[in-house]
């Protein structure tokens, strides 16, 4: 699949790779020099192969609060909150936005371009009233425009002022050249920004107009690598369906004081019993990357396992999620073991670097 | 993409550079680029023995992790050590300062197996296909 992007991408010289059937770019000049553009400037990120999932009825909110893990009842309009779907063992089946519309009845779900069918089809399954359930992805864009210098670029291209736009707040934006626009403030980066969502034939002026006034074009990889620095979980690495938000160290996206939502007897009864493992940091202390799959040694025990790893190109060491025993300590070493040597690293809790996100 | 005309190449995309018995080795512009930003390498250690298309060493990208194999047999009697600390060079002078092996070779005629320039070239183009 390609998004309205794709042929920005090819004359940008972007190198393409296959992510979830989706041909998309994983780097334009270098996955390095795009990750500092996004923390020094300003990032532009394709992340159109993202999901929109509208949820609209008089039912909306009783039915999301079934289906996600937050409250959706006390959400207000321009608000976005991250939730999960989860199923009855209290395992990730998504993570997700969801956008406060029109409150009381059309909610937008911002989901895993990987995870979208499925996620459509579960909720499909559950939805036994008369709320409407529609996939706008096939006609949607998304850009992420990441980076300290977000709010210049708007005003530049957009001629709106945006800085009084609270984090995790959107607003909706008719524009002569672009057409409609959500704009969210929200990212995936750690860095400060916006997402804007559009109609499909939008995407590729705005795109210019951004790269024209000097956003960076980034592709997934630093994307991958902004969000590890930040810690952000990536669904189908660090989390997924065996895995609890609680496990995941995600637990300020549940609320427990809901009635009922699908998996809460599971995150109730974890809570009872503890976990056996939960998801944290490790910063290696000396030269090598981490990688997926990687087994963390305590002395000759196996203590857990490395879900994602990179370098951190601001940090310039090795930095990776991992699932570690509940035994282990933030400021504990550990080793890890790459290709037969074993590598110190420190436990440390993420954010690996400190986040540039002003309210 | 640039591929020295006085250089012999591995499918793998290792370059040879041949100076009597010694072989100096390192990857190719092709091999950078599809990488990507190089942000660690490790290497056999010198007096060590490899084989042809044996392993000598790991590169790994910020995305990738690729292991380096040997255009011909012989003793290492070199090792780029620099590029431990500047493994970032390999993405700017590949063909120079980013060498990475000096290979005493056992046997001349393996050099025969690989590719000049002009069909490395080639095989890059219908392998990017």
């Amino acid at each position: 699949m390609r998004t309205p992007l794709f042929n920005t991408h090819v004359r940008l010289n972007a190198k393409m790779v296959d992510f979830h059937g989706w041909d998309m770019p994983v780097w334009y000049t270098g996955i390095k020099v795009e990750h500092l553009a996004t923390r020094n400037a300003c990032g532009l990120f394709d992340t159109s192969h993202m999901g929109e999932i509208y949820v609209s009825s008089g039912e909306s909110v009783s039915f999301l609060n079934r289906m996600l893990t937050i409250d959706i009842h006390s959400m207000k309009q321009g608000q976005v909150k991250y939730t999960f779907l989860l199923n009855s063992g209290g395992g990730i089946i998504d993570d997700l936005t969801v956008y406060c519309i029109r409150p009381g009845y059309t909610y937008m779900l911002c989901v895993n371009a990987s995870n979208k069918d499925k996620d459509f089809k579960w909720l499909t399954s559950h939805n036994k009233g008369s709320t409407i359930l529609e996939d706008k992805s096939p006609n949607t864009s998304m850009l992420a425009l990441q980076g300290p210098n977000w709010a210049s670029l708007i005003k530049e291209c957009l001629d709106l002022n945006l800085e009084d736009l609270k984090r995790f707040k959107f607003m909706v934006h008719s524009t002569p050249s672009f057409g409609d626009l959500l704009i969210s403030r929200t990212g995936y980066t750690g860095a400060d920004g916006v997402e804007i969502f559009m109609n499909n034939e939008n995407a590729e002026a705005l795109w210019n107009k951004f790269v024209e006034k000097g956003a960076t074009p980034c592709g997934l990889g630093s994307r991958d690598t902004l969000r590890l620095e930040m810690g952000y979980p990536l669904h189908g690495n660090d989390i997924d369906e065996h895995i609890t938000p609680f496990e995941a160290g995600l637990r300020f996206a549940v609320d427990l004081n809901k009635d009922f939502f699908i998996g809460k007897d599971a995150l109730v009864k974890q809570k009872a019993t503890g976990m056996k493992k939960r998801l944290t940091g490790l910063e290696l202390m000396e030269k090598g990357v981490p990688r997926q799959g990687h087994l963390c040694l305590k002395e000759d025990k196996e203590v857990g396992i490395i879900t994602s790893g990179s370098i951190s190109p601001v940090l310039n060491k090795g930095i990776a999620l991992c699932y570690l025993d509940s035994s282990i300590k933030e400021g504990e070493h550990i080793d890890i073991l790459v290709r037969n040597k074993r590598l110190k690293a420190i436990v440390k809790r993420p954010p690996f670097v400190k986040g540039q996100i002003h309210n | 993409m640039n591929f020295p005309a006085n250089l012999k190449y591995t499918k793998n995309h290792e370059w040879a550079r041949v100076n009597g018995n010694k072989v100096t080795v390192g990857i190719t512009d092709y091999a950078q680029s599809e990488l990507g930003d190089i942000v660690y390498v490790e290497f056999n250690d010198k007096g060590t023995d490899v084989k042809q298309d044996g392993i000598f060493g790991t590169v790994e990208s910020v995305k990738a992790v690729s292991e380096l194999y040997a255009p011909v047999t012989g003793t290492i009697v070199e090792v780029n050590n620099a590029l431990e600390d500047t493994p970032e060079l390999i993405n700017t002078d590949c063909y120079g300062n980013a060498w990475m092996i000096v290979i005493e070779m056992k046997d001349t005629s393996e050099l025969d197996n690989l590719m000049d320039s002009k069909k490395y070239e080639d095989y890059v183009s219908s392998e990017a296909k």
